[in-house]
């Protein structure tokens, strides 16, 4: 099979699955967990686009989500914008405030950028707290409408989103700028020697990863109905980054497997009571240490190994 | 091949350039003129400022003192990535792949310049093929078309050196600098590059070529530039240096003595 049919099979199956979801998962409960599981399979791509193939160790990326959800929310409740209008320009903020990390990380590497960014992340998530007069702080904002009326039209329209974006990066990585990114991830001095703007190729994945995130949290308000800035705390960012870091960063379907995964594994688990959240950890702690490239590249090891 | 007349336009220039590392002064007023089309080497004992000059020249470091010129162009202040933009390519004497690509993937890398399609195409095609071919002829022209499709990091020591010359070509250079390109070759490696140095020579590129190994240096190159403690010791032809005592005595000891 060559690679445009192989893409194509695979695209047609991963539409098929998002069709067929809401009937197999048919209960109201786990058809929200379905939008919650598309959301989240967004926020990994986001992520993956800097972390996996710039190699941008990036902690910041839940106040991008933050911010969307904000944004857009505030424009639909304070201003009654419409829906798609709000999350354009919810978007687009997401997507400078991402510029503006950038800049971070065309001065930090490795681990002062994670502090970098894991201090952006704070940043944001206290100005959500503390800025009462617009985002209410913890006292929260309610009653927000969803742009569709029924959950399972909510999850079709995120999926579909998710399927775009993935087909949209996953033709991104494999192009020239593909090639590029994965340069300034493996040897930013040699990338240089090629004629690679570093500075500028960074702050792109930045801004990408960061307006794609944004677009996630616009449908997270109206999903829940009430937004507070819990939902964007720190802790966010490491969910992300265990769902790229599990599915197998640096590799397209990685990410989306990881993010799956990590939505349904709690749900699953909610049987153990008390003890979920130690099997969930544990869990994280035996892929990582003996998964080291995440779900995807122990699955090709199999395969390999089978053959 | 030094007697052979060449055009004396000089491609790269430099003067009175300087740079130090705390106190360390790793180059002093070095002062070199590189003329077009030729193979310049840069030689010297462990230390003598040749990476560094090397580094100062590609735009990784930027010199404390001097002017630096590429043709018309002043190369002070401009960083690395916009010097290979004007024709300035450059390998490492670590090598630098990007050793979780591929080779083919690498060489693609380094046609990062030329890339012209709108950025809509890549969103919409990915792939769209361009370069490929040249690419497979320059690992081929390195001796690594077979193995196109291999990780980068996973070949041998002397393969990673010719693939690294193979994707700074990409870049289509007019000046392309190589520091210890022989560094860890065996002798029918060293033959193979030697060959392919003379072949980009003639191309019409210019050649700078940091090396320890003497047989490859008085071989191809027609100027020799010798450095000491980070101040020029000696330039000349290849025959002028094998017979200046001072070199001799700095570096080659009795090795090349008549």
């Amino acid at each position: 099979m060559n690679e445009r049919v192989k893409a194509r099979t695979a695209l047609g199956t991963a539409i098929v699955l998002v069709l067929l979801a809401p009937w197999v998962l048919d209960q109201p409960y786990w058809r929200g967990i379905l939008v919650v599981c598309a959301m989240n399979v967004l926020l990994a791509l986001s992520l993956n686009l800097v972390l996996g193939y710039t190699g941008q160790l990036n902690l910041g990326q839940s106040a991008f989500f933050g911010i969307g959800a904000y944004v857009s929310t505030l424009l639909i409740k304070s201003y009654g914008w419409n829906f798609w209008l709000a999350a354009l320009v919810a978007v687009g903020a997401a997507g400078l405030l991402g510029l503006a990390l950038a800049a971070f990380a065309v001065r930090l590497r490795g681990h002062y950028l994670a502090i970098a960014s894991l201090g952006f992340a704070v940043i944001t998530y206290q100005v959500l707290v503390n800025w009462e007069n617009v985002t209410q702080g913890v006292r929260g904002i309610y009653g927000i409408m969803p742009p569709v009326a029924s959950t399972t039209a909510l999850f079709y329209l995120v999926a579909g989103i998710a399927v775009l974006v993935y087909v949209l990066i996953g033709n991104l990585v494999r192009s020239p700028i593909g090639e590029t990114l994965r340069a300034i991830r493996e040897d930013e001095v040699s990338a240089a020697s090629l004629g690679i703007n570093a500075a500028l190729w960074k702050a792109f994945a930045f801004g990408i990863g960061a307006a794609i995130a944004g677009l996630a949290g616009c449908f997270y308000p109206g999903f829940v109905g009430t937004l507070v800035p819990d939902a964007f705390n720190i802790v966010e960012s490491f969910t992300m980054l265990a769902m790229v870091i599990v599915g197998g960063m640096g590799t397209m379907i990685g990410p989306v497997i990881g993010a799956i995964v990590l939505t349904f594994l709690p749900e699953l688990l909610r049987g153990f009571g008390e003890l979920r959240l130690m099997i969930y950890g544990l869990a994280l702690t035996l892929v990582v240490l003996f998964m080291p490239g995440g779900m995807v590249q122990a699955w090709m090891a199999l395969r390999a190994r089978i053959r | 091949m030094d007697g052979i007349a060449r055009a004396h336009t000089v491609i790269l220039q430099a003067k009175e350039m300087s740079k130090s590392f705390g106190g360390v002064r790793a180059v002093q007023n070095v002062s070199i003129a590189v003329p077009a089309n030729s193979i310049f080497a840069l030689i010297g004992p462990n230390g003598a400022g040749k990476s560094t000059l090397l580094n100062l020249l590609s735009g990784i470091y930027q010199p404390d003192a001097g002017s630096l010129h590429f043709d018309e162009n002043n190369l002070i202040g401009l960083p690395a990535h916009r010097r290979v933009r004007l024709g300035i390519a450059r390998t490492f004497q670590k090598i630098r792949l990007f050793k979780q690509l591929t080779l083919l993937e690498n060489v693609l890398a380094g046609f990062h310049i030329h890339q012209d399609a709108p950025f809509w195409k890549y969103l919409v095609y990915g792939n769209t093929g361009r370069f490929r071919e040249e690419a497979r002829e320059l690992l081929a022209f390195v001796g690594l078309e077979a193995r196109s499709g291999e990780r980068a990091g996973a070949l041998p020591y002397g393969k990673q050196r010719m693939l690294e010359i193979a994707r700074a070509l990409a870049t289509q250079p007019r000046l392309f600098m190589l520091d210890e390109p022989a560094a860890g070759l065996n002798a029918a490696e060293v033959d193979f590059l030697l060959k392919r140095l003379e072949q980009i020579s003639r191309r019409g590129v210019t050649v700078i070529v940091v090396e320890h190994n003497m047989d490859l240096v008085m071989n191809v190159a027609h100027r020799v530039f010798v450095m000491d403690h980070g101040e020029p010791l000696f330039e000349g032809t290849p025959r002028e240096v094998q017979a200046n005592p001072r070199v001799i005595e700095a570096y080659l000891g009795g090795e090349f003595a008549p």
